[in-house]
């Protein structure tokens, strides 16, 4: 048990060092990096450890007679969360949603404290202290807080209202709904029965489990299955189209999307927001086929309005590649990040 | 006592001494060998195992093969459309290395250090200004040793890595060598060395890559820009680490093998080029502090802020941008990207970013533009259009043509047109709910428009009224009256212009037409560059994301009264609770 719970303490101890060395910048924000796509699991993980690290901490300094009061964990355990929402997860996270998140574990630290009457009793003693203001010291802190307060609360207050000229926040529909159907290229494409035309096996059939088991590994590099060559003279079928997709990705899309389909392209960096990330779990892999092939063929201009058609720069690629085309940098990009699409069953 | 004292200097001096004379000898036994200064000899590295080639090879036919091609002769499905073209592996001709010039880069398969493994670190950083990205957080360590084993041996034809008959390593050894602090004092020998060294001749006298722009080829044929020493994010070799000027030092001292960037080591001592990288580390865009611009780890550039702020101005604005309130205003780095969206499209953007800066006053805005185009290009004779001309013939570069009709070989063969720029804003903003916007491209339809401010190197200045990426744009004829050219100016590689227009009122001017400037609100703003020498006109340029423009409010007196009325608010409400609990532990209850 004390094993363990000395392991919990040098956990946490780490963790307060690496989260103020981020703050202080002598640490890189990147030094762990956060992996895409894994991003929220890889955050709930790391506070679990963190939690789990603080009671070890607790625990360790009770034992050594140095207890940590309950009124000061509570404080120190809220100050921990937003510093961490603010300065170990990149991207930044908008202030709204870290206030929101703020709020939420305000609460549950709340909670936390007021678990039983006698906790609850433990926690607000020392603000009863300070306001019956019985000793020097409480005395003393009783009236730095009379003359801080005010100033605090009154400098907060000017320094929110002063004009400011912060980049306005914009929320946007990633996926926004699709249409029913679509027009391309003057044939209509009811999106709910349309299907890859090139999601063939060798015998040039319509084949899912054929097309999914030969797109890359999933795992760290997404490497090609070691029989599943796309750049072999000999296939037929659905490796054969993956390349001729994979050539018209790299002679359109690759210079928003990236060499890797992670939205980090040539272009990319001009870009606001920067181009979708197919490696991404919440992107084509939440999608139909057909949505995509909706979404390439219209571009941003086709966009309805809650996905903010305006913010968009991708083409409407029916200006520029035929239907067949389309369908095939379709399956390229499923092949190159190894999802699938989803289906309507 | 004092005895052992001067007996420890004594020997201290022997052995500072002794150090002097083995470091002068080795030097000595060093030029004997006539290795430039600060090289050693170093060994080739051994040949990697036959696992991982044949492991490399599926990484490279997943992720390589589209741009560099089968036989890696930078000739894959990608390869047309891009500039500078991908490596040509086959000559085994690399750019970024810590060998001496002409020399194979370090590879070594079982190395993956920093500093000892050049091909892994460009495959690891990527090369910022080309298409190659960073593959660190994509493919492992050992996936990306495992590419390049393949690629060294089976990919680089005409030169042998492990070849001990013809190779040879000579190798900088930069860490070993201290760098020289960046004084005023050697960054001013830098500037004078740059000049005695010829650098200037291509890097231009201001280092921004206009010197010889159009005349330098590299080992394939194929037209090759000098770097902007401004732009230190884009240096091949800068290794996501732009603003370390170790990376100079060692571009300087190994040169870039396959352009006309020579090395430097045999007639400079490492003093020299210590200075010499220290001036140019210090012409590297900085803040108004002269700190590093902070670079964003998404995309390796300079990060964004998309609010370009306008300061307000009491009376008339300078046009002098050496005047204080000019210097005050803050500069935005506004990116741009190439206009990719509809044809004809343009992959290769020769600009890629605009500094602008704001400032208003009760009448007119003006912006101040600058940005580096290493050539000034004005139209000859008239050009075959009318100015408001959109769809006009500019061919897009075809997708599949060989090395002859590529992009690449196109690059200063061109038309010259005019180099120009333009600033785009809503009209009718107010009535578009918040984030919705015209769009980008020459705005929406006949109901939201966008108001199109354009300036030509020929020295005009229109305004236009777009309705639509297809839709050719209308002229404003009296709005031009109301406008002005405060500065329109090419020198050493960059371009000064500064375009004054109205704010707007509804009194003189056109809601349907023109933009209203209002205090203290984001009015959509997005930016339009053409270079004349990348045959830039019509779609044919490059964009920008949606800005900004901002003009910053005085600030007004609620805000200093506000703030007092809270403080004295807090006070009674303290004084109510420490009342309060007072009276409840006297029993009392209020």
């Amino acid at each position: 048990m004390k094993a363990l719970m000395s392991l919990g303490a040098l956990v946490g101890v780490i963790g307060i060092l690496l989260l103020g060395g981020m703050i202080f910048n002598v640490v890189p924000s990147t030094t762990v990096r956060l992996v895409e796509g894994y991003m929220p699991m890889q955050m709930l993980f790391e506070l679990t450890c963190f939690v789990a690290g603080f009671a070890g901490l607790s625990y360790m300094m009770n034992a050594m007679g140095m207890p940590f009061p309950r009124f000061w964990q509570g404080i120190g355990f809220w100050a921990f969360i937003l510093l961490y929402l603010k300065y170990r997860v990149y991207p930044p996270i908008p202030f709204s949603v870290r206030a929101m998140y703020g709020t939420v574990s305000l609460v549950a630290v709340f909670m936390w404290v007021s678990a039983s009457e006698e906790d609850w009793k433990k926690f607000k003693q020392p603000i009863m202290n300070v306001l019956d203001a019985q000793g020097g010291m409480n005395k003393l802190l009783r009236y730095a807080y009379l003359v801080l307060l005010p100033i605090l609360i009154g400098g907060f207050s000017y320094n929110a209202m002063v004009p400011k000229s912060e980049e306005p926040i914009e929320l946007r529909t990633v996926h926004p709904a699709p249409p029913a159907s679509t027009k391309v290229h003057g044939k209509t494409y009811t999106l709910q029965t349309s299907q890859n035309p090139y999601r063939v096996n060798q015998e040039g059939k319509y084949d899912q489990d054929y097309t999914n088991a030969n797109i890359v590994e999933q795992g760290m590099g997404r490497l090609m299955k070691p029989n599943a060559n796309p750049w072999d003279d000999k296939n037929k079928g659905y490796l054969k189209y993956v390349r001729e997709g994979g050539e018209i990705f790299f002679q359109n899309c690759h210079f928003c999307h990236g060499d890797n389909l992670n939205g980090r392209g040539l272009h990319a960096f001009a870009f606001n927001p920067i181009p979708a990330n197919f490696t991404d779990p919440g992107t084509i892999a939440q999608l139909q086929e057909t949505f995509i092939f909706w979404r390439v063929s219209k571009g941003g201009i086709g966009l309805p309005n809650e996905g903010f058609p305006w913010a968009s720069v991708m083409p409407p690629w029916e200006q520029h590649l035929t239907v067949d085309e389309i369908w095939k940098v379709i399956l390229f990009e499923y092949w190159h990040t190894g999802y699938y699409p989803r289906t309507w069953d | 006592m004092m005895d052992s004292i001067t007996r420890k200097a004594g020997i201290a001096a022997v052995a500072a001494f002794g150090v002097v004379l083995v470091s002068s000898a080795s030097y000595s036994i060093v030029s004997a060998q006539g290795l430039p200064e600060g090289f050693k000899k170093g060994d080739l590295a051994p040949e990697p195992s036959a696992e991982m080639i044949e492991a490399g090879k599926r990484v490279y036919f997943t992720k390589c093969v589209w741009c560099h091609g089968v036989d890696g002769a930078g000739d894959g499905p990608g390869a047309d459309r891009l500039w500078p073209r991908p490596r040509n592996f086959n000559q085994g001709t690399f750019k970024i290395r810590h060998t001496a010039s002409g020399e194979l880069p370090l590879f070594d398969a079982k190395k993956p250090i920093p500093g000892q493994n050049d091909l892994f670190e460009t495959v690891t950083h990527g090369l910022p200004g080309s298409a190659m990205p960073s593959w660190e957080g994509i493919l492992t360590e050992e996936q990306r040793l495992q590419v390049l084993s393949f690629v060294t041996t089976q990919l680089v034809k005409d030169r042998k890595f492990t070849d001990k008959q013809s190779e040879t390593q000579t190798v900088l050894q930069l860490a070993e060598l201290k760098a020289k602090p960046a004084t005023d004092e050697s960054k001013k020998r830098g500037g004078e060395l740059v000049v005695e060294k010829k650098c200037v001749e291509c890097h231009g006298m201001e280092g921004r890559g206009d010197g010889n722009a159009f005349n330098l080829k590299d080992d394939w044929g194929f037209s090759i820009q000098p770097a902007d020493w401004h732009k230190c994010w884009n240096f091949r070799g800068s290794r996501q680490d732009p603003y370390n000027v170790g990376n100079i030092f060692r571009t300087f001292s190994t040169g870039v093998n396959g352009t006309p960037m020579p090395s430097f080591a045999d007639n400079t001592t490492v003093d020299e080029r210590w200075d010499i990288a220290n001036f140019v580390n210090s012409l590297c865009e900085r803040d108004a502090l002269g700190n590093p611009l902070p670079i964003d780890p998404l995309t390796d550039k300079p990060k964004i802020n998309f609010v370009v702020p306008s300061d307000l101005v009491e009376g008339e604005i300078p046009t002098d941008m050496e005047h204080e309130v000019w210097k005050k205003a803050p500069k935005r780095y506004v990116a741009m990207g190439g206009q990719i969206t509809h044809k004809p499209r343009n992959f290769v953007n020769r600009i890629d970013d605009i500094w602008v800066r704001s400032l208003y006053n009760d009448k007119s805005i003006v912006y101040l533009l600058e940005w580096d185009d290493r050539t000034k290009s004005v139209a000859e004779g008239k050009l075959p259009w009318a100015p408001t001309q959109v769809n006009i013939d500019v061919k897009e570069q075809d997708p599949k043509t060989g090395e002859e009709g590529s992009i690449a070989a196109h690059q200063n063969n061109y038309t010259v047109y005019n180099d120009a720029i333009a600033i785009e804003t809503a009209v009718k903003w107010k009535e578009l709910p918040a984030p919705i916007k015209p769009r980008y491209l020459f705005g929406s339809n006949d109901q939201f428009p966008v108001d199109i401010v354009k300036w030509e190197a020929d020295g005009s200045l229109r305004a236009f009224k777009g309705t639509g990426w297809d839709k050719d744009f209308e002229e404003r004829d009296n709005y031009e009256e109301s406008m002005k050219l405060l500065k329109g100016e090419w020198k050493d590689g960059r371009w000064y212009v500064m375009i004054q227009r109205p704010v707007g009122n509804k009194k003189d001017q056109d809601y349907d037409e023109d933009t209203f400037f209002e205090v203290g609100q984001y009015i959509p703003t997005v930016f339009f560059a053409w270079d004349g020498h990348n045959g830039d006109a019509g779609r044919k340029m490059a964009v920008s994301a949606f800005f900004y423009t901002f003009m910053n409010p005085p600030i007004p007196k609620e805000t200093y009264i506000y703030p007092a009325v809270i403080a004295v608010g807090v006070v009674l409400l303290e004084g109510w609770v420490l009342t309060r609990r007072a009276n409840k532990k006297r029993g009392k209850t209020l």
